[in-house]
């Protein structure tokens, strides 16, 4: 099944990544867009783009930006969504 | 086909609440008769150590717990062998509740359940 | 159109998360998608008491959620057994546990775990914000 994974901390990024499997997506919310701001994009890599507003930040790279609206479709895209918390 | 929920121990007890809370829902779900299956990863690992004594801090060990999910028909319980490894754990030390798998099957479990938490 | 039930167990007072569902859950029904559930859990109940009293230039989440519940017809839960203990009752729990008070605010209700299977069961997707 294909899987979104919610982010919101940055530090478990690579806890994150060590569950992913190969057809499957990530989302950058909350403090976790700081990755964005220091990391080059990757495919199936998403970033909320109100929580970089809200903290000022510019992606680094050229970034899949969604929006809350398109975060809403990108969970409908995928068969399910795991928050890692 | 009754639907599946993975539930995913990340954390070490006490610190916070969730393993405790992770038991409840679980225990709840198996009561919906859907396929349960129970990950400890990390230092969810860490939840099985059996000498557990939170009485110490006034708080309530919730460990016992585990020993119930069987009980309650929740029959896979995985541990990822290279965690316990990493932290230099040994399966004598835990509770005999759950058996050490891969790596690559925690993330086959996890891919293929309908519904996966983690708090 | 999907339906979503989601699961919010960030604290209200102290973390992003409670704002991000909100915001979600607009962003949701505004294009057309159908709200079912909404289940707090953990420090998540602490949104449900209609005693939550922020500066009146911030946001007010607990008015917030019960706006939004009641324009578009969704349910507000919060897990009985953390929020009792977390000093969130409603006036029958507190009358039969003794209490001297209640503070549930109307637009939210509180009842068992398996609100939170069944939202799981009965809805497309289960979105957690923790």
């Amino acid at each position: 099944m294909k899987t979104l994974y919610i982010l919101n901390k940055p530090s478990l990024l690579s806890q994150c990544q060590s569950a992913m499997s190969a057809d499957d997506g990530i989302i950058l919310v909350e403090d976790a867009v700081v990755i964005a701001a220091q990391d080059k994009a990757n495919t199936d890599y998403y970033v909320l783009e109100e929580d970089l507003i809200a903290r000022g930040l510019t992606p680094k790279d050229d970034w899949n930006i969604k929006d809350y609206e398109g975060f809403v479709e990108l969970t409908l895209a995928y068969d399910k969504t795991v928050s890692w918390l | 086909m009754s639907k599946s929920l993975s539930i995913i121990f990340n954390k070490a007890p006490y610190g916070l609440q969730s393993g405790r809370e992770l038991l409840d829902i679980a225990l709840m779900a198996a009561a919906f008769d859907m396929d349960i299956k129970a990950l400890f990863i990390e230092d969810g690992v860490y939840q099985l150590l059996d000498n557990q004594q939170p009485d110490v801090l006034y708080m309530k060990n919730h460990s016992p717990t585990f020993k119930a999910l069987d009980l309650y028909g929740i029959e896979t319980r995985l541990i990822a062998e290279h965690d316990l490894d990493e932290r230099g754990i040994t399966q004598e030390q835990l509770l005999p509740v759950a058996e050490t798998t891969s790596q690559e099957t925690i993330k086959q479990v996890i891919s293929e359940s309908d519904f996966v938490f983690m708090l | 159109m999907a339906t979503f039930s989601l699961l919010v167990t960030a604290n209200p007072h102290s973390s992003q998360g409670q704002f991000s569902a909100i915001q979600f859950a607009k962003s949701l029904l505004s294009i057309g998608h159908e709200l079912k559930r909404v289940f707090f859990y953990g420090d998540g109940v602490l949104v449900a008491s209609r005693l939550n009293h922020p500066p009146s230039d911030e946001y007010n989440l607990t008015k917030s959620w019960a706006k939004l519940a009641i324009e578009h017809d969704f349910e507000l839960v919060a897990c009985v057994t953390v929020a009792m203990k977390r000093g969130i009752t409603n006036a029958v729990e507190a009358d039969r546990n003794a209490l001297t008070g209640d503070n549930l605010d109307p637009a939210f209700e509180i009842s068992g775990l398996g609100q939170l299977t069944e939202a799981m069961l009965e809805s497309d997707r289960l979105i957690t914000f923790g």
